[in-house]
């Protein structure tokens, strides 16, 4: 009960935060309600007994990711709104649209099956500890993807040396 | 029941930090007088003794001013962010076995989620200030924050594979059995990127910029007045005793010491926390500060690599033991 | 002028950051010296001789008047003029004093007027502590002037014959000096020792030039 009621207001908030960053006219406004989202999804994760992941996505998203997006903001001078061209020209086509896809969404939600399932039942893993548990799997069964997954980050990271870089002039 | 006995535990830890806030200024500036051959406060009760809290009811009383142009909403909670986050870090330190008030599994990464959360407090008052010295301030706090979090977690990652655990006190336990019973020395390098990353995240001398008054009045905290101000200032002060006690636990070993103290088993871990405050302390009243891009070239050039080193000599030790 | 290089460190001084090091050792050292403040309010600062501190008319002990006669070298000689004299000829031709005030806010403290007052009734006393919220107190007349020296006495040790030998005028031979000025020299006072300079002029009075040339080589 007070589980779900904990998911209830954690999902509450994730989406009422959401249409909040859309809606608000101030980027920074928008930015800090996508910190208190990403406190909430840091909320999700705990109920699921996922403290790692709640742990992780707080350094990295609130901690590193948002920062940086409030420098990109603060250094970009924001004073008019930038007016573009709307995608989708008709309100009421835009507004069907998006009703068909949030409808084919909860068609979705039946096809969820609950329940423990696998090697890592919950108390499994709160004997284990969530992140033994977590380094465990990734570390044996998911190794490939995960060394693939660094792979790309990797050569994102060199691909943005060479953009910061400036050429040298050729004297 | 068990919730009451966790309140009264909570006002406690509260108290004592607190008093420990007000003291440690006291004892910063008697401190650095005496090294600049001064006296410090001499005035206010026996030898200045009371001056902390003359201060405090005086920034308690003082008028609180919120600038004409600033944004309101934010201005008035960056202080709160910047204190909330370093009190709620405090939960998960073990100040001796058993006397911690959250023994959580992930202790470690909680703290770094609140310090790396402190970082807002500064940012958005340096924002919502609308003043052009707190602006600077809190862009280069943010600079700093970032270039700094990431050392600072590569440092202390030695330490974790070190102990195979991310909970503070078994941190602790699983030192009994190195030399000393501390990590220190098999973690040296680690601990010589975390001492100087630890100084740069509390924003202390010599990495005093987000602050530096003889550029920026007192960068992101210029505009704040009262009680804000001095919320300001228990956050960075309470962030120095928590940086120094995650110091202690990763690396002195916590509450470990060379025997027992009877009835008072965190003697060991305040005493070291003592030593790092007044390393702090000690450093502010020597070193001159940084320029900014000497802080980022040691930041990404220096540490980092170092950081990495450590953590791949880390390795290899466990491998061939 | 010779340029200070940095002194070459080797990898082990750059490893271990020995500047940083000393720097801390020295400031750990000094916290254990005694510290040089001076508890001002309840540590009064030590008096030197030649002190130029609040102005006063010497109280004459056999008049209870000033000495001053009017003869208006201090007037003349004070560079900021800050010193106004009005004086008044009585029925049998003498001169009387009838105002005398200093604008101690004009002041240079120069102690000129000092320095050639003929007959020492002008001074210059070691109080410093008379700060003031407004101006007008700050304009000593007569009466102001002559109740400082009795708060000079009152708070120092000096007495009546309270004399600065530095304040004698530079040069003048003792005998042309006024009465007020000769008395209590010390031992060691001579007029050479009042040029500021000394050693540039001895070489011109014994027309050894050469002296300073050789200083150049």
């Amino acid at each position: 009960m007070l589980n779900q009621l904990a998911f209830l207001y954690c999902a509450s908030v994730i989406i009422g935060t959401a249409l909040l960053a859309v809606r608000f006219k101030n980027p920074v406004y928008s930015v800090l309600s996508v910190l208190v989202l990403f406190f909430h999804m840091a909320g999700l994760y705990l109920l699921l007994n996922a403290e790692f992941l709640a742990a992780i996505q707080i350094i990295v998203y609130a901690g590193a990711v948002l920062v940086l997006y409030l420098f990109v903001l603060f250094l970009v001078s924001l004073r008019e709104e930038v007016k573009i061209e709307r995608f989708i020209k008709s309100h009421r086509l835009a507004t069907a649209v998006s009703i068909g896809l949030g409808l084919s969404l909860l068609m979705i939600i039946p096809s969820f099956k609950l329940g423990a399932k696998g090697e890592y039942p919950v108390e499994r893993i709160t004997e284990l500890t969530h992140t033994k548990a977590m380094g465990f799997e990734l570390y044996s069964t998911y190794l490939l993807p995960f060394e693939v997954a660094g792979l790309i980050l990797l050569i994102a990271v060199i691909g943005g040396l060479v953009l910061a870089r400036k050429e040298e002039e050729i004297k | 029941m068990q919730i009451l006995i966790i309140l009264l535990q909570i006002a406690a830890l509260l108290a004592i930090v607190l008093l420990h806030v007000a003291y440690t200024t006291y004892f910063e500036r008697k401190i650095i007088g005496h090294m600049q051959v001064r006296m410090g406060p001499m005035l206010v009760g026996w030898h200045g003794l009371l001056q902390p809290i003359a201060d405090g009811i005086k920034s308690f009383f003082k008028e609180d001013i919120i600038p004409e142009q600033a944004d309101k909403p934010l201005f008035l909670a960056a202080p709160i962010i910047c204190l909330v986050t370093m009190l709620a870090s405090l939960a998960v330190l073990p100040f001796a076995r058993g006397w911690v008030l959250a023994d959580i599994n992930i202790g470690l990464l909680f703290l770094f989620a609140m310090s790396s959360l402190a970082s807002y407090g500064i940012i958005l008052a340096g924002w919502a200030s609308n003043s052009k010295y707190t602006f600077l301030g809190g862009m280069r706090s943010m600079a700093q924050v970032i270039s700094y979090e990431i050392p600072m977690g590569l440092s202390l990652v030695g330490v974790m594979m070190l102990s195979g655990s991310l909970n503070l006190t078994e941190i602790v336990t699983a030192q009994g059995t190195s030399i000393f019973s501390i990590y220190l020395f098999p973690q040296i390098i680690g601990f010589f990127v975390f001492f100087i990353a630890m100084l740069a995240e509390t924003n202390r001398v010599p990495f005093d910029l987000p602050e530096a008054e003889t550029e920026l009045v007192s960068g992101y905290l210029t505009e704040y007045s009262g009680m804000r101000y001095a919320m300001f200032f228990m956050a960075e002060y309470i962030g120095m005793m928590v940086m120094a006690s995650i110091g202690t636990v990763c690396f002195l070993g916590g509450w470990n010491g060379p025997f027992e103290i009877p009835f008072f088993p965190p003697f060991w871990f305040i005493l070291k926390v003592y030593g790092f405050l007044f390393l702090f302390i000690w450093i502010r009243a020597t070193l001159p500060r940084y320029r900014y891009d000497q802080l980022m070239e040691l930041g990404w050039k220096l540490l980092i690599p170092l950081a990495l080193l450590n953590i791949f000599l880390t390795g290899l030790f466990k491998v061939f033991t | 002028m010779k340029v200070q290089y940095k002194p070459k460190r080797n990898l082990l001084g750059t490893i271990f950051q020995v500047e940083i090091l000393q720097g801390m050792a020295l400031t750990l050292r000094k916290l254990f010296s005694p510290p040089i403040t001076r508890q001002y309010p309840d540590e009064k600062p030590p008096m030197y001789a030649g002190f130029r501190g609040q102005h006063a008319l010497v109280r004459d002990p056999v008049t209870q008047d000033s000495k001053c006669i009017g003869c208006m070298r201090c007037v003349t000689v004070c560079p900021s003029r800050c010193i106004r004299i009005r004086c008044q000829q009585d029925a049998k031709g003498k001169q009387k004093v009838e105002s005398y005030s200093i604008e101690v806010l004009r002041c240079v403290f120069c102690g000129f007027c000092v320095e050639v007052c003929p007959v020492g009734a002008v001074t210059m006393t070691e109080l410093f502590e008379y700060a003031s919220y407004d101006r007008e107190s700050l304009l000593f007349d007569k009466e102001t002037l002559l109740k400082n020296w009795d708060r000079f006495l009152e708070e120092s040790a000096h007495d009546e014959n309270y004399v600065n030998p530095f304040w004698r005028p530079r040069g003048v031979p003792e005998a042309s000096l006024a009465a007020s000025q000769r008395m209590k020299v010390p031992a060691d006072w001579t007029i050479e020792g009042q040029f500021i300079g000394t050693s540039l002029r001895q070489p011109q009075q014994n027309g050894a030039i050469t002296h300073t040339e050789a200083d150049h080589a």
